[in-house]
């Protein structure tokens, strides 16, 4: 089944950049994949495929508003949840008022959570067969 | 390079990743860094579409048309998610094909808090908050990741995992500024999700390690879990939500946070394939790609065609 690396436009003027890939067996299905496994939330406003090892680009027919759909699908979206930061805020100070917030130490307000980034020349490596499937699913990703 | 030993290639290469240089789908590079990224980026793939099914068991019974919506669509982006990371992973040398016979036949894994029931409504939120929470302090790691494909599929993926958390951190505030029943369903919801999300982490970091030594991972798992703790239990704890750990607490003296180590040898069980829900969760796979096999024939029917 031939790749196709998919292009995206994130704003009108923009040049086409490289924002991943599919499979697909021709240039129909290649356009209809991109659109929806990489357009689906308004992510931009063109798209296009190039078959791998190819020169040519195939732009897809939605463009601008109408690509990621017209209908209301705006719970595919943050806008949808816009004021959530702030519900949060009134929930814990109505809790507070009642007495219901647990006191407990934590880090002082403005710190930072994000730690620091770990020193590739500080590991050692591993020889591959040590990598097992269950050492594998022990290092945090996603999902 | 054509004159180079391959191990002068692999240091070049090495010194590279040290440099903090990104590598590209299509560059040379030594073959124990093609196969870990293709290992890490599979189990991830795994997770994302193993991932869909405790939350997929909800749409059915989402109590309003507004949250059934939001979930489906959730569900759909964590499936969207696993095409985009197999087929990353396609690249470094393995086929989708192989990969997802691999996964339903238990071969490879995925992350132990899929082998888990979501029991309530509670559940879904906790899962759509902190479990999404938690892979999104993860997933934001991985952006400085060195393989660049995957930090593509990461730019992709980000938005959409933050989005999830705020569906579910509005499912959240739903629930504990409700009724007494509503609180209790969540407290619930983290008394049993709190160890298996403890675990997502994985245990802390040794020396030897393979995915830090070559930048595919940025990040110890111990500081990512403390990130996770610093960002989320305040807010649980504003919102008067214990978390079962009796140790935990910001410790200011050592700048990070006093936690108790769950128990590691239920962690190890889960993700060999021995979890609640494991064999459950993956017959299910497994039928939808046995019984599936005809849309692949014909797609590959089509290329022949053309």
């Amino acid at each position: 089944m031939p790749v196709w690396d998919v292009f995206g436009k994130r704003k009108l003027g923009d040049e086409f950049e490289l924002v991943g890939g599919i499979k697909a067996p021709d240039v129909e299905m290649a356009l209809v994949l991109a659109k929806e496994t990489h357009f689906r939330h308004k992510e931009g406003v063109a798209y296009a495929v190039r078959r791998r090892g190819d020169d040519e680009l195939h732009e897809g027919t939605y463009h601008g508003d109408v690509l990621g759909g017209l209908t209301d699908h705006s719970y595919r979206r943050q806008e949808a949840y816009t004021g959530v930061g702030a519900k949060h805020k009134r929930v814990g100070k109505l809790l507070a008022e009642r007495g219901m917030v647990i006191d407990r130490p934590r880090p002082p307000v403005g710190r930072s959570p994000v730690g620091k980034r770990a020193d590739p020349r500080d590991a050692l490596p591993q020889k591959i067969h040590e990598l097992t499937p269950e050492e594998i699913a022990s290092q945090g990703t996603g999902g | 390079m054509g004159s180079m030993t391959y191990d002068q290639k692999v240091a070049e290469f090495k010194a590279r990743i040290d440099a903090g240089d990104k590598i590209e789908g299509g560059d040379w590079m030594p073959d124990e860094y093609r196969q870990a990224a293709l290992k890490f980026i599979e189990m991830h793939a795994n997770s994302e579409v193993m991932g869909a099914i405790p939350e997929g068991t909800w749409v059915p019974r989402a109590p309003t048309l507004k949250r059934k919506l939001s979930l489906t669509a959730k569900v759909q982006d964590e499936v969207g998610h696993g095409q985009i990371l197999y087929r990353v992973a396609e690249d470094l040398g393995k086929t989708r094909e192989q990969m997802f016979d691999d996964l339903v036949n238990g071969r490879t894994k995925f992350h132990n808090v899929f082998h888990y029931p979501a029991e309530t409504w509670g559940d879904v939120a906790y899962i759509g908050w902190l479990i999404d929470g938690a892979a999104l302090v993860n997933q934001k790691a991985l952006l400085d990741a060195s393989y660049m494909p995957y930090v593509r599929a990461m730019r992709r993926i980000c938005p959409e995992e933050s989005l999830h958390l705020r569906h579910g951190e509005e499912l959240v505030l739903e629930l504990v500024s409700g009724t007494k029943e509503q609180r209790e369903l969540f407290q619930d919801a983290v008394n049993r999700w709190w160890q298996p999300t403890m675990h997502f982490f994985g245990p802390p970091s040794k020396k030897k390690d393979m995915l830090l030594y070559w930048g595919i991972k940025t990040r110890t798992n111990e500081s990512l879990r403390q990130e996770f703790f610093s960002t989320y239990v305040p807010k649980l704890w504003d919102l008067g939500i214990s978390v079962p750990d009796d140790k935990l607490a910001w410790n200011e003296d050592k700048g990070e946070w006093d936690w108790s180590e769950p128990d590691w040898d239920e962690f190890w069980k889960v993700v060999r394939g021995d979890g609640p829900m494991t064999q459950v969760r993956l017959a299910k796979r497994k039928t939808v790609w046995d019984t599936h096999a005809w849309i692949r024939e014909v797609f590959a029917g089509i290329q022949d065609a053309a």
